[in-house]
């Protein structure tokens, strides 16, 4: 995506192969590494780590909008935001309860990811078959975003509750009705990025660094509904961690911004013979 | 996760609420950006928004009903009321801004004359645009599709509550069904529609067999979902 203007030195775009390991694994480990924190310190305090843990898969969701919407849907970016928080809804609340029901329960994050992956190849391949979108990545387009949909759900869930039992979930992030602020903020972190940078040269780094960014102040939400589930310490942290994570990258994407900017030469006002 | 005749019955609600909605989107005059500077027939907005909207409206006021009685009917009916009233009040005001303060003629492009009022329409075109405002058959249309969104959504709420018998995350499980559907639905339309008599609407089997197979997937999960630990 090097057309057009814009200063040169942004780095060559990550592979999106590569972008999906490191999204996917990320987010699995870091939510997986949040709850041995948490149920071996027997505190809630490492719930931040949860939401960290959602950053990767915003990366990987910002990257598949990117990617899917550079071929123009025809709908406006939102909608595909929408539809992988959807889908990540869904799949991450039956995840969560399949595995408790089948007595596994910390493999429902796995479970969910399976579904939502599965799901999202599927509704990939119905639009480009029976809509005849022709978009060639679609497929995997909506693989990824499913999956990072749902991960940016766990993550953000795990921030509010501090747990990762199905009880506990449903209790402190869906009967509080806090998943409507993880949905929406969530869902602006995945598809924002992309809806702010398009253009002609429009850069990766770019758009992935707004992508965490947004995501920091995801995270802030989150942390003040935490304040409520988990109280004041983890909640707090929370917040801190969130603002530092919206800082460094808000000063990072200022300074790609820049980058990217073109030129603006002043030439003076029109000779006093062109008036 | 106890299967049985109801569960199959939950599903098929399920499925049909999927469907509705898929359709429903259909009839819904959506402009998106060129309506909202009044260049294209149609509510300046995107379908999902506009979608959402109806359906939220239609999921609250069928989870009210649902607090004073278990009977189907009268939920369906108050959802499907519900939203229609949110999408009439949007076309509403929408079209008094086009009236009198953008001062724009109601005019639909794709059709010669209003089906409903047998008016003219392209006189009233402006050059360049493609129709203005939200003329008489598409607030008609807006209407009907708000109503099969609203039944679609509190048909798709009410087996949810019957199986886990959480009214919150029921609600948050319906949203995420009504996404799923009223994306592919405007993905199928590509943005923009007028309502029934657009000839994009013929279009409408792609998006019903889309929903059907998205549906069936999310449904098969939905059932599954047993409440656990008193929640």
């Amino acid at each position: 995506m090097t057309v057009g203007g814009g200063a040169a030195g942004a780095p060559q775009a990550l592979d999106p192969k590569k972008i999906r390991i490191y999204g996917l694994v990320g987010s699995v480990i870091g939510i997986y590494l949040a709850w041995i924190l948490n149920s071996v310190t027997g505190t809630n305090i490492f719930s931040f780590v949860g939401a960290l843990a959602a950053l990767f898969g915003v990366v990987l969701g910002a990257n598949a909008v990117r990617r899917v919407c550079a071929y123009g849907i025809g709908t406006g970016v939102p909608s595909i935001g929408m539809l992988a928080l959807g889908m990540g809804v869904v799949a991450s609340l039956f995840g969560l309860n399949l595995a408790e029901q089948l007595g596994v329960g910390v493999l429902g994050v796995i479970i969910a990811l399976v579904y939502s992956v599965v799901f999202g190849y599927v509704i990939g391949l119905i639009a480009n078959r029976v809509m005849g979108f022709n978009i060639p990545i679609m497929e995997e387009g909506l693989f990824d975003l499913s999956g990072a949909g749902t991960m940016a759900i766990l993550g953000w869930s795990f921030a509010i509750s501090g747990s990762l039992a199905y009880a506990d979930i449903v209790k402190d992030v869906f009967n509080t009705g806090f998943l409507a602020i993880i949905f929406i903020c969530g869902g602006l972190a995945i598809l924002h990025p992309f809806n702010a940078n398009l253009g002609p040269d429009e850069k990766q780094d770019r758009t992935l660094v707004n992508g965490v960014m947004v995501g920091g102040m995801a995270t802030i939400a989150t942390g003040i509904c935490a304040l409520m589930t988990l109280g004041f310490a983890a909640g707090m942290l929370e917040i801190v961690v969130g603002f530092a994570v919206w800082y460094y990258f808000y000063v990072w994407y200022f300074r790609l911004a820049k980058r990217d900017a073109s030129a603006v030469v002043g030439t003076g006002l029109l000779p006093p013979s062109a008036l | 996760m106890s299967f049985d005749i109801n569960t199959i019955i939950y599903l098929l609600e399920i499925i049909v609420g999927g469907l509705l909605v898929g359709v429903g989107v259909h009839f819904v005059p959506v402009g998106g950006a060129p309506a909202a500077m009044a260049q294209a027939t149609g509510i300046g907005t995107g379908t999902v928004q506009l979608a959402a909207g109806s359906g939220l409206t239609g999921l609250l006021s069928a989870g009210l009903m649902m607090s004073v009685t278990d009977n189907i009917w009268p939920i369906l009916a108050t959802g499907a009321v519900g939203a229609m009233i949110m999408m009439d009040a949007t076309m509403l005001t929408g079209s008094w801004i086009y009236a009198y303060a953008v001062g724009a003629p109601f005019a639909s492009a794709k059709v010669n004359y209003d089906p409903i009022t047998k008016f003219s329409q392209p006189p009233y075109v402006a050059p360049g645009t493609v129709g203005q405002g939200i003329p008489t058959v598409c607030y008609v249309s807006g209407t009907i599709g708000a109503a099969m969104g609203g039944i679609g959504g509190a048909l798709i709420y009410y087996p949810l509550v019957q199986i886990n018998g959480n009214p919150a995350m029921s609600a948050v499980f319906a949203v995420g069904i009504f996404m799923v559907d009223a994306v592919l639905a405007s993905w199928n339309i590509q943005g923009t529609i007028e309502g029934f008599h657009d000839p994009k609407f013929k279009k409408w089997p792609k998006a019903f067999k889309s929903c059907l197979v998205a549906t069936i997937i999310l449904a098969v999960v939905a059932v599954l979902i047993t409440p656990i630990g008193g929640v």
